[in-house]
């Protein structure tokens, strides 16, 4: 068996008297591609937020390479590798998209407050190495050119990439992108597709997607868990839980 | 970080850089004492000087206000504690040791310089002391009244700094008369000596040192300071967190501790101008320093100047200073006033004068190109 950097084993949480996630348990394997599908309100953000950090879940265990995350909130995880991106977009829009990422960098410096009051030098050093690393991301991205632009007036398929990019610039381990293709036009999926394989590649990251747009899962995930109702109803590779009965119901019934 | 770095610019040379604008701060802080003050009536000198401590305060709550996007409205409560607290240390102390609590200061303190004085004397060491005793006072309290009230989400911190403001006075209202023989100052132990600061009466006996010399030096610091975080990673970090907080959670920000941060340093910089005030020829000290209403006069600067712009916060600081003085035909109305002129802002520019940017950045004044090529309907409210 591969070495999982991120697992989860029977994570629960209720609102209220809602199970939002039941029993949900996962094994994502160092550069895994890992999809997790299911109808509206089937509690995939939910999990997010669980293995972010965002809730804490009524039972279960979360670890990051063999550490369990439990009781960590959510700087602390991304601390220790875990970045993400939102649904629906959380970009610091006030701002341009050169300090959205840098803003992400800030966590792997180790200078003191009062080394940047004082503007010593190794805050100096620490700067520039933050601007170098978050234009390298922006090329990466096709957002240099927009690097001093605010945030909030890139288009819809820009923010979405640069909510990628400054997730990549916490270094992390692993990568959960929450519907990265929503809004999107074909086209743009399609690059998208590349991106996420190009992405995998060059940081070496594992990812967990959350995608409506089959083609895009369907293609891209090694393997795949179906969420209906928080429950996981299955869990497979795309073509095991194509065919699986229960998936194409839970699909066409809430259609 | 974990990246390769480049190399080390010369030592000596970054230090240059690093400490170049606290010498010009000084520079200034001379220039306004011995070149302007003595060139100019002692009326203006005086708005220079409350132009100086709005200055210095409303750019410190900036940093909570604006860049971490926090609501405190007991500013005017860290103010009034760090003046108590340098103005008993300078007291007393003069009591103590020279029998008499006036001002022994040089030429750099005070609002009428002297003849044939020395630059500093040991009365200006007490005096720089005091003031630094304050701010470290005021941010300690600002740190237990932060801590506890930061965790909180939403309006709670506005409630919670607002109380802070309030029982600061009241208890100021409980102290006792001040004493003012040196016999008995020196029969007083050192641990009952604050609780003389004179109650609802109001605290009397200052010495003045306070000129533009040290208030200059002081906005200097703060805005050298102010500036540096802003455009520092740590900077960013605030400003992360008043534009999404669970974003900059995800993203690796300490939410908490930097909201704490940004509080504590703002209640440093609070109780300094809280210790200029109180030294200041002609200011009597009363516990109403800590009421609302002088918070509200703060937070009016930091609204006006646009919630982030520092820039924004000294200009707003000057405009709030000036105008009673405009309008002092008319000074009963300056509440008015002052609600009409914000409530105009906020229609016309919600986001204040300058919005979080700063006077010189460019942006700051796209909304006039566009306006002019008739375009103005852009950038609206996002989900
Ligand atoms: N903070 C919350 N409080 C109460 N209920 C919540 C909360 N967050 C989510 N829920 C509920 O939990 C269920 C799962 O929500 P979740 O957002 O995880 O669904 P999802 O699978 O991401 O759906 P979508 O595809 O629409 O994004 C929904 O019924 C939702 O209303
Ligand atoms: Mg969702």
């Amino acid at each position: 068996m591969s070495e999982a950097i991120l697992q989860a084993r029977g994570v629960s949480k209720s609102f209220g008297g809602l199970r939002a996630v039941s029993e949900f348990s996962l094994s994502l394997p160092a550069r895994g591609l890992h999809g997790l599908i299911g109808p509206n309100g089937a509690g995939k953000t939910t999990v997010f937020n669980l293995l972010t950090g965002v809730y804490h879940p009524s039972e279960g265990e979360i670890s990051l390479a063999g550490e369990s995350l439990l009781g960590l909130k959510p700087h602390k995880r991304a601390a220790a590798g875990l970045a993400r991106t939102f649904q629906n977009i959380r970009l610091f829009a006030e701002l341009s998209v050169l300090d959205n990422v840098r803003i992400a960098c800030h966590l792997r410096t180790t200078h003191s407050m009062g080394s940047a009051i004082l503007r010593l030098p190794k805050h100096r050093r620490e700067e520039r190495a933050i601007v170098r690393r978050s234009m390298e991301l922006l090329e990466v991205f096709d957002l240099a050119g927009r690097a001093s632009e605010d945030a909030r007036n890139l288009p819809y398929g820009d923010q979405r990439r640069l909510e990628i990019a400054r997730a990549l610039a916490t270094e992390p381990k692993c990568l959960l992108l929450d519907e990265p293709a929503a809004g999107m036009n074909p086209q743009e999926k399609v690059d998208l597709r590349k991106l996420i394989h190009q992405i995998r590649e060059r940081f070496g990251v594992a990812i967990l997607l959350i995608e409506h747009d089959m083609g895009v899962v369907m293609n891209l995930c090694e393997r795949i868990t179906v969420l209906n109702f928080g429950q996981t109803i299955a869990a497979g590779t795309p073509e095991h839980v194509q065919s699986d009965p229960k998936v194409i119901e839970a699909y066409l019934g809430t259609e | 970080m974990s990246h390769e770095t480049p190399p080390t610019p010369g030592l000596v040379s970054s230090l240059v850089r690093g400490y170049m604008p606290f010498v010009v701060a000084v520079g200034v802080a001379i220039v306004m004492q011995v070149v302007v003050r003595p060139n100019v009536d002692p009326y203006p000198a005086k708005l220079l000087l409350d132009i100086g401590i709005n200055c210095i305060l409303a750019v410190s709550l900036t940093m909570v206000n604006g860049f971490t996007g926090q609501f405190s409205m007991g500013h005017a409560g860290f103010m009034a504690v760090g003046g108590y607290a340098s103005g008993a240390i300078t007291y007393y102390t003069s009591m103590r040791v020279w029998g008499a609590g006036e001002a022994r200061g040089g030429v750099l303190s005070g609002m009428l310089g002297g003849e044939g004085l020395p630059w500093l004397t040991v009365g200006d060491g007490l005096f720089l002391f005091s003031l630094i005793v304050g701010g470290v006072v005021a941010a300690g309290l600002g740190y237990l009244v932060g801590l506890p009230s930061l965790r909180l989400k939403g309006d709670y911190l506005a409630i919670v700094t607002l109380g802070f403001g309030e029982i600061v006075r009241v208890v100021i209202q409980q102290t006792s008369p001040v004493l003012t023989s040196a016999e008995e100052v020196r029969q007083a132990t050192i641990l009952q000596l604050p609780t003389h600061v004179g109650g609802s009466l109001g605290f009397s006996g200052i010495p003045y040192y306070t000129g533009l010399f040290w208030v200059y030096l002081g906005v200097c610091v703060t805005l050298i300071v102010a500036f540096r975080l802003k455009t520092s990673t740590f900077g960013r970090a605030f400003l992360s967190i008043r534009n999404d907080e669970i974003a900059a959670e995800a993203m690796g920000v300490n939410t908490t501790r930097y909201k704490v941060w940004a509080f504590v340093i703002a209640a440093f910089f609070a109780g300094i101008a809280g210790g200029l005030f109180s030294h200041t020829l002609g200011v009597g000290l009363s516990p109403e320093a800590a009421g609302f209403l002088r918070s509200f006069d703060v937070i009016i600067m930091v609204v006006l100047g646009g919630l982030g712009s520092i820039s924004g916060a000294v200009a707003a600081a000057i405009i709030v200073t000036l105008l009673p003085e405009w309008l002092r035909g008319v000074a009963e109305y300056r509440m008015i006033i002052y609600a009409l002129a914000l409530i105009l802002i906020m229609i016309f520019r919600p986001k204040g004068l300058f919005g979080v940017r700063e006077v010189w950045d460019r942006a700051t004044w796209a909304w006039l190109s566009r306006r002019k090529s008739g375009t103005g309907a852009r950038g609206g409210a996002r989900e």
